[in-house]
């Protein structure tokens, strides 16, 4: 069964998250979700319903910050910024991401 | 996050969620701004916005739990975690948790009697306003007579309330022997002023106290159920005190027991119906009060200071020397705070409690070290589980909370176990304060305070014996680790550093505790053994009151005599006299007197201590007649006044020659008595305590005292057990009258009950060194045998290559002296510095008495020995073959 739009990949979307704010800086939680779906040319989609309990997780594991601040709108917002534990943590995540990718290629190759 | 962050936000979920609740908003908001750029109309851009963000609700549910609930459940995970290893364990769990459930529950039962006897404020409203009135001078302290206190009752004007009392033990009986209960005089605002309710009828008020007032009575909670089963008809019926009806009118609180902390009145009566309320020098009560609202006690303290000329200008004793007058003149009223009430328990106890806080808190670090040592040996065991858990990942810091999680859960189950074993302790520790005539009261619920030491204790000692090994067990190299397979050919030493310092810490520590129960055992055992100049056994006391009896005055002398002649003739009696008072119960009288050619070195030099005694007393005591001659009936009211003096007294003031026909006289106010003629010495004997320096002491025929009595003192000398005499002795002064009051005592009961301090101390300290020694000595032995086991493949290759049995055993036991030898140095230089503060607990030894330390280092030394022999036995035993088999 093909979906039109994919949700991510159960435990990618932390490494996605960590990723868009190493490569875009401070950014709050809906900006966060239209540059995946933007980066991914709209094949990844996410729910904003695992969107915030994995943010409210991730600040909890001290991988990124999170403070109010205001829109160009001017709007309240929550913005979210990377620490050094969250650098470490997408280097570990995005190798084992090459490597499970590699594995799963692997597979499907020699199948 | 920082973990005050966490704790708050489980604390505070409201703000927590209007958080979640103000970024999910701008979301949709941006969500539908988009969907408007695309040309949607705004309701539609909404209602899309909210379709595509879901359930708003189960979001901010599974949002706030991110926030809330990773925290708990890493904690969740973590004890799960640690009780899972425990139960692997149970042996080990078993041991920690009891040690430190003893350990805790020692700490726990003596911080709950210090809060008891020191900290807890009285149970009455705004305990923290209530001063107590005070005399600025040595004459009383703290203690007033009536006449001051209705001067300062009608002078005053600081208080809101204010209130006298004073303490009397009551005879509840008819006659025969007496039955005691402890109760208060009271004055008429005392229940008002604390602010307190009865529990049923009503209580003392201004209205029941006026002179001539009808005799009624309060009961104390306990005493209402102990006595009449808490009947609620009590009310309007009468109590028979000092044989005297009392109409019970109420019965007091249950939580309030007085404002003297240590004891439990049972009957509270107006303070109108005692004797001789207008005797000016009758010091004994205690004035509390409640300053007007606004007022501190730097306030109301030169109010007070403003009427004390006047009232102490109102209340000069006649009968006094004219210096004494001016003297009294001079007094001042101060204030003190008091919300704690005031205490006889507090200022005997108060100095032991803190020395035995300090113990408990002692054999607590031993037994911490204990565990400490325990948890190194689990963690040498777990080093593969830590290594691997590093190695996958697994941050150090994580590791070590989730190792402190479980020594903290242990300490935690150890101080459930405390709890328990406090309550029954603490009830214990208050049974042993106890003397036979002063039932010690205490009020020992566990309240806030002491659940909060408790606690505080158990996460202390948790941290505490749990860092040093967490610490350990993840410094490792997991790469090592893994590779050496756990085994080597030597281990190295520094592995156990910690191990050897903890135990030599023990050592230290014990020893201090073995050397201050050494102290305080000998000199309990000095207070025992000393001889007081007379008889401990085989005298029993008989105090004999004939008020309420029915007797006039002028006959009390007959029938005292009667009783003694009586007693003198009881099968089993051998010798028998009586006195005015006994010796080492507390009660004294002193005087000053004069010697011709005796230079007065200062003021107090002429004071000596009296007693009054009958022909016999001596033989009767034991105490021998050195010189002269007793008592005998020719000593008469007409005849010339003698006395009979003891050593002290003929050596300070008869410069060591004979006083036989000498004479003194007695300094009454500005006068002088006539001379008293001196017909005898006897040897000295401790008269109030037993530690005191004897004091002068002369002592005057009762014969010759012309102020008639109720009451005396007999003492029987029996040749058989003492308790054996006491249904003669009931049983013929009920022939005599039924209706004379009588307690009997043993001498030696009240001996003992004077050294009560010194008992506890000397048991608790000698139990407690001894609990030390023998953890001290369990971590020795653990560590040795742990350190053997692991030397095994080492000293298995050492005897192969030929090394004797006897080098092996002194390998292991060179070890145990070395460590020995390090901590009772250490040992004994903090013993030496920490033995001089109970210096004023000790009798006939120093601080430093070398044969108890000498004596506790030695004792010391030969159990660690002991404590090592096996370890070392079981190394020389070590198989070469068996042990490099197994590798």
């Amino acid at each position: 069964m093909t979906r039109q739009r994919n949700d991510i990949l159960q435990g990618t979307l932390g490494l996605l998250v960590l990723k868009t704010l190493a490569t875009q800086g401070r950014m709050h939680g809906y900006a966060i979700t239209s540059h995946i779906q933007r980066a991914s040319a709209e094949l990844l989609r996410v729910e904003e319903g695992s969107l915030y309990p994995a943010l409210h997780r991730m600040e909890q594991d001290g991988w990124i910050r999170a403070e109010w601040g205001v829109t160009e709108k001017n709007r309240q917002a929550r913005f979210y910024a990377l620490t050094a534990a969250g650098r470490k943590q997408l280097a570990a995540e995005q190798e084992s991401w090459a490597r499970l990718t590699e594995g799963v290629t692997r597979v499907l190759r020699y199948a | 996050m920082s973990w005050y962050h966490r704790f708050i936000n489980v604390l505070r979920s409201n703000r927590v969620s209007a958080d979640i609740d103000r970024e999910m908003a701008f979301h949709i908001a941006e969500r539908a701004d988009d969907l408007m750029a695309r040309g949607m109309s705004e309701a539609d851009a909404r209602r899309e916005a909210r379709r595509q963000f879901g359930n708003r609700t189960v979001q901010k549910e599974r949002t706030r739990d991110a926030d809330v609930m990773t925290w708990l459940e890493s904690l969740a995970a973590d004890v799960r975690y640690a009780l899972r290893a425990l139960r692997a364990s149970p042996g080990f769990a078993l041991v920690t948790i009891l040690s430190l459930g003893l350990g805790i529950g020692a700490n726990t039962a003596i911080f709950s009697l210090i809060n008891a006897v020191v900290l807890r404020t009285l149970p009455v409203v705004r305990p923290e306003e209530l001063v107590q009135i005070t005399i600025g001078d040595a004459l009383g302290g703290s203690v007033l007579t009536n006449p001051i206190w209705e001067q300062v009752r009608d002078r005053q004007d600081a208080f809101s309330g204010v209130f006298a009392y004073g303490g009397v033990s009551l005879d509840l009986t008819s006659g025969g022997e007496v039955r005691r209960a402890q109760g208060d005089w009271v004055s008429g605002d005392y229940f008002s002023t604390l602010g307190l309710r009865p529990a049923l009828g009503r209580l003392i008020t201004r209205a029941d106290d006026f002179r001539g007032c009808p005799p009624v009575a309060v009961l104390g909670y306990g005493f209402w159920k102990s006595e009449f089963g808490g009947s609620p008809t009590i009310i309007g019926k009468t109590i028979s005190l000092d044989r005297k009806a009392h109409t019970i009118v109420g019965v007091t609180d249950p939580s309030f027991h007085g404002v003297n902390v240590g004891e439990s009145i049972q009957v509270y009566v107006p303070l109108c119906l005692r004797p001789g309320l207008d005797a000016r020098s009758n010091w004994f009560l205690h004035i509390i009060g409640r300053p007007k609202s606004g007022l501190t006690t730097e306030q109301v303290a030169p109010r007070l200071a403003a009427i004390a000329p006047s009232v102490f200008e109102a209340t000069v004793p006649q009968h006094w020397g004219a210096t004494e007058k001016a003297d009294y003149l001079t007094n001042k009223l101060g204030v003190r705070s008091a919300p704690t009430g005031l205490s006889f328990v507090r200022r005997e106890y108060q100095r032991s409690l803190t020395v035995l806080m300090v113990v408990v808190a002692l054999v607590l670090l031993i037994a911490c070290a204990n565990v400490a040592n325990l948890l190194l040996a689990r963690a040498a065991v777990r080093g593969r589980e830590m290594a691997i858990r590093l190695a996958i990942g697994a941050a150090r810091r994580r590791l070590i909370r989730q190792l402190l999680t479980e020594s903290v859960l242990l300490a935690g189950l150890g101080a459930v176990v405390g709890v328990v074993v406090a309550r029954w302790g603490s009830a214990l520790l208050v049974g042993a304060l106890s003397r036979g005539s002063f039932p010690v009261f205490l009020d020992l619920t566990l309240d806030v305070r002491v659940l909060a030491f408790t606690l505080s204790v158990a996460v202390a000692t948790g941290i505490l014996f749990g860092l040093a090994p967490a610490w350990r067990a993840t410094r490792i190299d997991p790469q090592a680790a893994l590779k050496t397979n756990g085994r080597g050919v030597v281990e190295g030493h520094s592995r156990f550093t910690i191990g050897k310092a903890l135990v030599v810490g023990q050592i230290a520590l014990s020893l201090v505790l073995v050397i201050g129960a050494g102290l305080l055992l000998g000199s309990f055992r000095n207070l025992t053994t000393l001889d007081p100049g007379f008889r401990r056994d085989g005298v029993l006391l008989v105090s004999v009151s004939l008020r309420n009896s029915g007797y006039p005055a002028d006959s009390y002398g007959a029938v005292h005599s009667e009783l003694l002649a009586r007693f003198r003739a009881l099968p089993g009696v051998e010798a028998a006299g009586a006195s005015q008072m006994t010796p080492i119960s507390g009660s004294a009288w002193n005087d000053n007197i004069k010697v011709d050619g005796y230079a007065q070195k200062s003021a107090g030099d002429g004071l000596v201590y009296f007693n009054e005694v009958t022909d016999g007393f001596f033989a009767a005591m034991g105490t021998p007649l050195l010189a002269g001659r007793d008592f005998n009936e020719t000593d008469r009211p007409a005849s010339r006044p003698v006395a009979i003096v003891n050593e002290t007294m003929a050596r300070k003031f008869f410069n060591g020659r004979s006083p036989l026909g000498d004479h003194y006289r007695l300094v009454q106010h500005d006068s002088m008595s006539a001379p008293i003629e001196i017909i005898g010495v006897v040897k000295d004997a401790k008269y109030r305590e037993l530690r005191e320096e004897t004091l002068p002491t002369i002592y005057l025929p009762v014969a010759q005292d012309a102020k008639a009595t109720p009451y005396a003192n007999y003492e029987l000398r029996t040749s058989g057990p003492v308790s054996a005499l006491a249904p003669a002795v009931k049983a013929m002064v009920a022939e005599v009258n039924r209706s004379i009051a009588l307690e009997l005592t043993p001498l030696s009961e009240q001996l003992d009950s004077s050294l009560t301090r010194e008992r506890l101390l000397a048991t608790l300290s000698g139990f407690f060194g001894a609990l030390a020694l023998l953890l001290a000595m369990v971590g020795l032995y653990g560590t040795l045998s742990y350190n053997v086991a692991r030397r095994r493949n080492e000293i298995g290759i050492r005897i192969a290559l030929g090394a004797a049995q006897g080098r092996v055993i002194r390998l292991v036991l060179g070890e145990v002296t070395r460590m020995v030898l390090i901590g009772v140095a250490l040992g004994l230089v903090a013993a030496l510095a920490s033995t001089r503060w109970v210096g004023s607990f000790l009798y006939g030894l120093s601080p430093s008495d070398p044969a108890t330390v000498v004596g506790a280092a030695v004792t010391l030394a030969c159990v660690a020995l002991a404590a090592g022999a096996l370890p070392a036995w079981r190394a020389a035993r070590v198989e070469p073959i068996a042990a490099l088999r197994d590798e």
